[in-house]
Parts: structure tokens; C-alpha cells; sequence
């Protein structure tokens, strides 16, 4: 692990004890739930380079399968979470014949599929609740212990997050990693080395499907209500915009735009319903100072500040001879 | 030609492949026997059909009409990916590397089909993926040497210079140890010592049991390396035999040359 990785784990854990406020670690665990969508999108765009604007559909089945399976079938959390997964995961099937296409195809596809989720979600009032919402969703229990406290649910989600983070840091410098970068960076190229390509891009997908699926049941027993409006085109734009704001192709990325994405308009209340405005002229901004994103900008600080270091302790030695 | 493929002799048999683009006929029921273990030129003017043909033998394109055959199988109806996998790989003319990649990454992609490890070897780090990663490492380190990239192994391939990548490219195809190697004008842009390495490079590759189908329009690397050759002109075979029989052959000469009456009254 990473110096800057461990730092970060380690903040994580004990932060809760420096600043237990309630509603900090509610906007993290937030923060958490975003990053978990947002790190399969970029697994599917960054990597990949398939361009879905239909994550909030596969968040939208993650998060209703969990509320049905705990609510009315009193399935336990666990079995709910990896269940929502799973129904995620098999709805993104229903993509396989779409990832033929690419580009600005694609792209409309998914946007249609997360259409159609929205109003089956919207008019099948016996199983949704409708526009009235999905109330009653339990609290998140683990192993018999309830996770009552904005704490507990806090490690719950930061936990899932690292989980995620960890497992898919693990593609890079794997066969599966090269060849879905090989099929971002020359799909022709990719076929002529014997590459599945339509496979490949499939298991992307669902991928990409099982952790939003993951994260909405995360988000239906964080907020325990949900409604259809959580689960819009803007959803997944929101999330598109984390990971091109954060840096496409940077898992880390994927975590700090969704901090800045869900964080910044809980913490500038003003900004409220200009949020959108304010993540338009973000995203300009980033796409003006290069694509990278703010993965890349903290990467080109880090190498500022350690080229300024380095360069003011080779300075030391002739200050010695001055010394003496 | 009264062996068949059955026998051996033949490792790629093409039967009057025929390829239409809208209105035009790019392949024209064109024969080509390419025998195992050798090097094939294919050759002709600009817009002759080659690349069309190459494109037809890797998958890229189906064929209009005709049947393709490679070894005993039929693979006229076969995917690129599922013919490469077969043992046919090749080059592009206008290169097509993973430039934000590195040399041995690129290689490495060469060897996907060889391996078996997916997403869940690789989170887990399974003891297959841990071999076969050494595996990968030690075959394109290997290809590297061989085509003389060892050195920039990881330099990312969009930062390398054009004639390497070039042979990075031969690198890439060649390292699964491919039956049919189809190189798509592999010294184009080359200076000649760069061309020389690159025919130099073309004989071991045939040396070490790789049959190569070769287009190219350096005369002298196809003169040198090339056992027999098939030209085209029009879409259409022209001629074929060995290079002293196409030196030499009249309908070969007009095509390149123009009507040799014409370059006599040019010369008088």
C-alpha cells in the first residue's frame, strides 16, 4: 500500500473519534455510497471507455431490491446488499446486446434503459410505493448488531467504499485490466490479439452494475426512504460528472469527485438549487485545465512539492560550506 | 497447385475471395495458396486490392463470395478475435499500438488469448494469475530482445520512435508464436537500414517456423525475404510464382511500368 493510501485509511478509521458530529459523518457516509457507483463507472468508462449515462437505473434496482428484501421479506442486511448487487448485476445483462455499440450510441442506450427503470419504478406503486416513496426500510444490521448510530453506519459505508477501492485497485497490471485497456485504446487492435472484446465490455458492465447496486442498497438503509426522484437522468449525470471531475481513469478520482460532488452543496447550503450550475462551470473548468482531473491535479502538486523539496535539501550541503 | 490443403503443403488457401464496397469490387475472385512455412508476397499497385485481401485472411471484413481455409478448417465465417486465437495475427499499416501503454504491456496484450486469468484471479491474486503474469513477463521481455526493444520495454509505445514502433508492432503479433503472420507493409516509412532490419527480422520470424504473408511495396525486402508472390492489379490476381518469375513477367512490368511500347517511344 501506498504512504498516501495508508494516510488516508488511517484518517478515515479514527476521524469519527476527532469529530464525532452526526451529521459530518452522515455527509461522509454519503460521500462513501457516491464514490462505491461512481468507482464502477469509472471502471466502465475510464477503463473500458464505455460511456453510460444509466448508472442510476442499476443504484435505482440496488436500492429497491434491498428495501424489498429487508422490509418485506425480512432478509437479513447482508444477504439484502450482496442481493441488490446481484439484481443489479443481472439487470445490466439486459445490456449485452447494446455494448456492440459505442460512443454516443451507447451512451443514448443506457440512457434509455435508465428511463425505462425510473418509470417502472415511478407506476409500479404495489412494489415501489410509487411517487409516494418506499418508507420502512430497516436500519443497516450486521451479525445481530444493529448499525443504530451515524458512527457505526459511518464504517459500514466507508468500510463497503474501501472494500470496493481495494478490489478493483487490483485490475490494474492484470490480464482483465490490459485488456479492457487495450479495447478503450484500439478496440481493432485488441480483436487482432485475440481479444473477446464483446465479452470483455460486457463483464464491465456488470461490474460496473453490481457495485451501483451495492451502493443504492448502502443508500436505502442510510436514508431509509426512498423515492423515485433519487433516482433520475440527473442521478446518473451526477455521477458521470464525479468521475470526470475527479479524473476519467483515476480510481482515486472517482472518490474525490464524489466528494466534491455530494459534499460541496451539503456544506454551501446557498449553493442549493444552482448546484447543477456550479458542477457545469466545475466541469468546464476541469475539461479546460486538462483531462486529468483533480486526480491529476494532485498528482502534479505532489511532484511540485517533492521537486522543491528535493531540490532545497541538494541546496543544503554548500549552505554547510558557507557555515563553516 | 495439385496438392491441398489436406495434405499440409497449404497452410492458407483462399478461393476465388471476392470482396464488394457498394459498387466497387475491391477482391475479385482472387486465388491464393499460401504455402506452410514460407514467405508470401503479396504485391501490385496503389489501390490493388492488397490490403482488402490481407484485411479478408485476418477477419476484418467477410467475404462477399469464396471460401477461406487455414490448415484443415473452414474459417470464412470466423471472427478476427476467434482467428487470431487460431493462430493468425498481424500488423497494421497504420499502426495501431496502445500508445498509453508501455512496449512490454503492448506485447503483453499479444498473449490474451494464451492466458486464462480474469477479473477474479486478479483481485484475489490466485496462484494462476501470479504464474502467469511471470509467464507474460518472461515471453515479451523475450519478443522484445528479439526484435531489438529490450531496452525501451517501458517506455510508453506512444513515446517511441516511429521505426520501433514499427517493430513493436511485429513485437505484438508475433509473440503468441502465431502459425500466420500477415505483416501489412511493415517497412513503410522505414530508411533503408531500418527496412533491412525489418526484412532481417521477417527471415527469422520464418526461420522460427511462423509462415508470413507479407505486403509491401519496398521492392527489395520483398525481392530479398519473399519465397514465392502473388501480385495484384485491379483487385484481380495478376501473376504468381517466385520473385525471378515475377521480375520477369511481361503482365507484371505494364502494370508497374506502364505499356512497355510506350516506355520504348519514350525512350527513342
Amino acid at each position: 500500500m501506498r504512504p498516501v493510501t495508508l494516510l488516508v485509511v488511517a484518517a478515515l478509521i479514527v476521524l469519527p473519534w476527532i469529530d464525532p458530529d452526526k451529521f459530518a459523518l452522515h455527509i461522509l457516509s454519503l460521500i462513501a455510497i457516491a464514490s462505491i457507483a461512481a468507482m464502477g463507472l469509472q471502471v466502465l468508462l475510464g477503463y473500458s471507455g464505455q460511456l453510460s449515462i444509466g448508472q442510476a437505473a442499476f443504484y435505482g434496482i440496488g436500492a429497491y431490491t434491498s428495501a424489498l428484501l429487508t422490509a418485506k421479506l425480512a432478509v437479513p442486511f447482508p444477504l439484502a446488499l450482496i442481493g441488490a448487487g446481484a439484481a443489479a448485476a443481472i439487470a445490466s445483462l439486459l445490456m449485452v446486446p447494446i455494448t456492440r455499440l459505442t460512443g454516443a450510441y451507447l451512451a443514448v442506450a443506457t440512457l434509455g434503459f435508465s428511463i425505462i427503470v425510473y418509470l417502472f419504478i415511478q407506476n409500479e406503486e404495489w412494489l415501489t410505493g410509487g411517487s409516494y416513496g418506499f418508507i420502512g426500510i430497516p436500519r443497516a444490521e450486521l451479525f445481530g448488531y444493529v448499525l443504530r448510530d451515524a458512527m457505526s453506519s459511518y464504517y459500514l459505508n466507508v468500510g463497503v467504499a474501501a472494500i470496493v477501492y481495494f478490489t478493483f485497485a487490483r485490475i490494474e497490471g492484470s490480464r482483465f485490466g490490459r485488456a479492457i485497456n487495450a479495447i478503450r485504446q484500439d478496440a481493432d487492435a485488441a480483436r487482432a490479439s485475440g481479444i473477446g472484446v464483446t465479452l470483455l465490455k460486457s463483464e464491465c458492465f456488470v461490474i460496473a452494475a453490481f457495485v451501483a447496486g451495492l451502493a443504492g442498497s448502502l443508500y436505502a438503509h442510510e436514508v431509509r426512504y426512498l423515492a423515485p426522484n433519487d433516482f433520475t437522468f440527473w442521478k446518473s449525470i451526477e455521477l458521470l460528472i464525479m468521475v470526470v471531475i475527479g479524473g476519467v481513469g483515476s480510481l482515486a478520482g472517482a472518490i474525490l469527485g464524489a466528494a466534491v460532488v455530494v459534499g460541496l452543496p451539503e456544506y454551501l447550503r446557498a449553493i442549493g438549487d444552482y448546484r447543477m450550475l456550479v458542477f457545469g462551470a466545475i466541469l468546464i473548468a476541469t475539461m479546460l485545465f486538462g483531462e486529468g482531473g483533480l486526480a491529476a491535479l494532485f498528482a502534479t502538486l505532489g511532484r511540485r512539492v517533492a521537486a522543491v523539496s528535493m531540490r532545497s535539501a541538494s541546496k543544503l550541503p554548500p549552505g554547510n560550506e558557507a557555515a563553516r | 497447385m495439385s496438392t491441398t490443403a489436406e495434405d499440409g503443403a497449404w497452410l492458407l488457401e483462399a478461393r476465388s475471395v471476392s470482396r464488394r464496397f457498394g459498387g466497387l469490387l475491391a477482391v475479385d475472385g482472387v486465388d491464393l495458396a499460401v504455402r506452410r512455412g514460407s514467405v508470401h508476397g503479396l504485391i501490385g499497385p496503389n489501390g490493388a486490392g492488397k490490403t482488402t485481401l490481407l484485411n479478408l485472411v485476418a477477419g476484418v471484413y467477410r467475404v462477399s463470395s469464396g471460401m477461406l481455409r487455414f490448415g484443415a478448417r473452414d474459417i470464412t465465417q470466423h471472427s478476427t478475435a476467434k482467428r487470431a486465437r487460431a493462430g493468425i495475427r498481424r500488423t497494421f499499416q497504420n499502426l495501431k499500438l496502445f500508445g498509453e501503454m508501455s512496449a512490454l504491456e503492448n506485447v503483453a496484450i499479444g498473449l490474451h488469448a494464451q492466458m486464462r486469468a480474469g477479473f477474479f484471479d486478479a483481485v484475489l491474486s490466485t496462484p494462476r494469475h501470479r504464474r502467469e503474469e511471470r509467464s507474460i513477463r518472461g515471453q515479451s521481455m523475450a519478443v522484445l530482445h528479439f526484435v531489438g526493444l529490450a531496452g525501451l520495454a517501458h517506455v510508453r509505445a506512444g513515446a517511441l520512435a516511429y521505426g520501433h514502433r514499427r517493430l513493436l508492432e511485429i513485437a505484438r503479433a508475433i509473440v503468441a508464436r502465431p502459425t500466420l503472420l500477415l505483416l501489412d507493409e511493415p517497412a513503410a516509412g522505414l530508411n533503408v537500414t531500418e527496412a533491412a532490419h525489418v526484412s532481417d527480422l521477417i527471415a527469422r520470424i520464418r526461420h522460427d517456423g511462423t509462415t508470413v504473408i507479407l505486403v509491401e511495396h519496398h521492392m527489395d525486402v520483398v525481392m530479398r525475404v519473399c519465397d514465392e508472390i502473388t501480385v495484384l492489379n485491379y483487385g484481380r490476381r495478376l501473376a504468381h510464382g517466385t520473385p525471378g518469375q515475377i521480375q520477369e513477367d511481361p503482365g507484371v512490368i505494364e502494370a508497374y511500368l506502364g505499356r512497355s511500347g510506350e516506355n520504348q517511344s519514350a525512350q527513342a
